[in-house]
């Protein structure tokens, strides 16, 4: 009569559910909301050449970017989700001593598409594919460029890969990995390829740590250097970010990070910071 | 630049490789078999459920664990699921030592149902049989209903008689088993017959109101307290002659479900039935504890199964079901099936003892009175979304009354996994995908 005892795994599940992890990858389930708002620092007064020398900026020369943007996630199917971005720049480019000051802001490029769950591995890891388009929320008059970005538009595709982390890596925390490509509808393009990475591990109850690395390249037949990595086609750089974690309640976590660009071609050498709220409605 | 790229992609898909064979490793392990042949058959649907008009199609895998080279022949047979053979064949068996085959089975298509196929391997030096069991549209099962004309008032009476028993509920914190997490309390509460029994509410420290997950136990089950439930308010309860509510009825598995089987006004299961109730009326009393009544899921394996169908039949203050393996659905065809094992088991490993040793106790007595408690008959009374999980191989609760109950629920919010290889119980996948369910029908983060 044990047999009848019904195993009580029944337990375990919630155990073993995933820590709040970042949006990214994971499917965010069907009828529920996601609202994620983020402000970002970046600044920078050096940068890297096209051969990916250090180049010193010129005296009093720096260029900070200060944006706000809002991600909305909603889910369509328990595999199909809506996906929207939104951000809002106020860029600030001294020129140096003696020099102008070009303030820019407004909407940038709004990144809009839809996102699919192709499998999940006993609902522990998740590969998803994501179709986006880029539309440019600007205008930029003829032969001129914009601060705010290429003023194109753009589609792109990513392969996402995430879950929680394998036993004998850890037994909590979790991953994600992406893979994406992205195309600006312009003959100069330009054509971008990137890689993330993420692993976030929990620390007691309501903290976590995470750590991004971004590995990012636009190719371009415009290599024209540009301080403002918006508005530059042809260029590439590798950016690690640490973040923390701190989960107030069930449907509100934020994350503190900050990041550094130790290498590039044809950008900027700059650091910067950020603040994100994840809201699940 | 190029070389990092190349390196993106090359260690993505390391890491996905990687990940799809940890997938799989873990799928090969659930189903290990040893042996000097090993069989592995395969389904080629998803959960070894077919449509009709669809030919059953199963992959064949056969390792040979000896050195040596073996002949012989691998048959099978398919059956109904209560014994009638529809289906034989053989193939021949040709394997070198130490290596593996695989082999393809085909099966014309078969009417709604679920059957039960054996695979033999006979070689000179060794005999196995794997079994299995598939389906055919389930969600196609039909079932009689056999519902007593006074069904519905034997349960408002029985309710009505609950309603005069006072409750005088008694809630303790239990601040030795309590946690910085979570706190737990003892309850006990007076239910049908005036009987007490008792539960345990554990409830996250982090919050200020929750949706609540109640469970009823399996057959003769203790339930203690859940404290792996960190989005709900827990509510386990012990029905009588359960756990730590045996003050009354404590006798063992073997009597449990025959006790005044021949009266349905004093079978246990009214009592039992009417306890879930009672667990609901506490829950509903004590909203200042953090309850949230909107959110009450009520759930259960086995006998808990069947329990929770009937609370969420009888009572629509529960919102959402999700039961495991429900014992008794169906106990009609359940009987028919259960006389072509070759070994009987639970329940009706019972119900026939008793019956052989009570002549004047005839399966039409028996059924007079069961029909009463058959989980199927309450099933069209179930309005709620419903997740329902069950085990093929399963002989308590066979499949087909398991989908016989299901397709007689009245709600059109509902969802069955099968799982092909278990037995009276589901698996960790099914119990994760119940979590994401409970989520999504109760909006939770």
């Amino acid at each position: 009569m044990k047999k009848l005892r019904l195993s009580l795994v029944v337990c375990l599940f919630f155990a073993l559910a995933l820590p709040h992890q970042s949006f990214a990858g994971f499917p965010i389930g069907k009828y529920r909301d996601i609202v994620v708002p983020a402000f970002n620092y970046y600044t920078q007064t050096d940068h890297y050449d096209v051969y990916g020398n250090y180049v010193k900026g010129a005296p009093g020369a720096r260029f900070s970017s200060y944006s706000f943007s809002i991600f909305a996630g909603y889910g369509i199917t328990r595999r199909l989700d809506f996906l929207v971005t939104v951000p809002y720049l106020n860029q600030v480019n001294n020129l140096g001593t003696g020099n102008k000051t070009i303030n820019s802001q407004g909407a940038g490029d709004m990144v809009a598409g839809l996102s699919y769950n192709i499998a999940n591995y006993n609902y522990v890891r998740y590969l998803s594919v994501q179709v986006s388009g880029v539309v440019p929320l600007y205008t930029v008059p003829s032969n001129t460029t914009s601060a705010l970005g290429l003023g194109d538009y753009g589609a792109e595709i990513k392969v996402m890969f995430c879950g929680a982390l394998p036993d004998f890596i850890a037994d909590k925390g979790y991953f994600n990995t992406e893979v994406a490509y992205r195309r600006y509808f312009n003959f100069q393009g330009p054509d971008q390829v990137s890689w993330l990475g993420t692993v976030g591990y929990p620390i007691g109850w309501h903290n976590q740590l995470s750590m991004d690395i971004t590995v990012f390249r636009s190719f371009s037949s415009n290599t024209a250097f540009n301080i403002n990595y918006n508005a530059e086609r042809d260029y590439a750089y590798v950016k690690p970010q640490l973040n923390i974690g701190h989960t107030f309640s069930r449907r509100f976590t934020m994350f503190v990070g900050g990041y550094y660009v130790p290498y590039g071609i044809n950008t900027g050498l700059g650091y910067g910071g950020a603040l994100t709220a994840i809201l699940k409605l | 630049m190029k070389t990092i790229r190349n390196f993106c992609f090359f260690a993505i898909l390391v890491l996905i490789r990687f990940e799809v064979q940890a997938a799989a490793f873990q799928q090969e392990q659930q189903t290990e078999e040893t042996g000097d042949i090993v069989l592995k058959p395969s389904p080629r649907s998803d959960n070894a459920v077919f449509k009709k008009n669809e030919q059953i199609v199963y992959d064949l895998r056969v390792e040979n664990n000896t050195n040596q080279y073996t002949t012989g022949h691998i048959s099978y047979v398919v059956t109904t699921d209560d014994g009638q053979k529809v289906a034989v064949d053989s193939i021949h068996l040709a394997i070198n030592g130490s290596s593996t085959r695989n082999y393809i089975v085909k099966i014309a298509p078969k009417a709604t149902g679920f059957y039960r196929i054996n695979f033999i391997v006979n070689s000179a030096e060794y005999d196995d049989t794997v079994r299995r069991v598939f389906g055919v549209d389930p969600q196609e099962i039909r079932s009689q209903l056999h519902k007593p004309a006074d069904f519905d008032a034997f349960w408002k009476q029985s309710r009505e008689e609950l309603e005069k028993i006072t409750p005088r509920y008694r809630v303790l914190e239990r601040r030795d088993l309590s946690t910085d997490k979570k706190r737990v309390y003892a309850v006990e509460m007076h239910s049908f017959d005036n009987i007490v029994v008792r539960g345990w509410l554990v409830i996250p420290r982090d919050g200020k109101k929750f949706p609540v997950h109640y469970r009823v136990p399996g057959y003769v089950v203790t339930l203690r307290p859940n404290m792996d439930n960190d989005d709900f308010i827990a509510f386990d309860l012990n029905v009588r002659g359960n756990g730590n509510s045996k003050d009354v009825i404590n006798i063992g598995t073997d009597n449990y479900c025959l006790l005044n089987v021949e009266d349905k006004n004093k079978y246990v299961y009214r009592g039992v039935y009417m306890d879930c109730i009672r667990g609901l009326d506490f829950l509903c009393s004590h909203e200042d504890m953090g309850i949230d009544t909107s959110k009450i899921f009520v759930e259960g394996g086995s006998q808990g199964g069947a329990l929770a169908l009937v609370t969420a039949a009888l009572d629509h203050r529960v919102k959402l079901l999700t039961m495991q393996v429900p014992l008794y659905a169906d106990i009609h065809d359940n009987m028919a099936i259960s006389a072509s094992y070759d070994k009987q088991v639970f329940p009706f490993k019972v119900f026939r003892r008793y019956n052989t040793v009570h002549p004047g106790f005839t399966w039409d007595k028996f059924f007079s009175t069961f029909d009463y408690f058959d989980p199927q008959n309450f099933a069209p009374m179930v309005k709620c979304p419903v997740l329902m999980g069950i085990g093929l191989l399963d002989q308590f609760c066979p499949p087909r009354c398991s989908m016989a109950l299901f397709n007689h629920i009245s709600s059109d919010n509902k969802e069955y996994v099968c799982v092909p290889n278990s037995t009276h119980e589901v698996n960790m996948n099914y119990f994760m995908f119940q979590n994401l369910w409970l989520r999504e029908k109760f909006r939770i983060p």
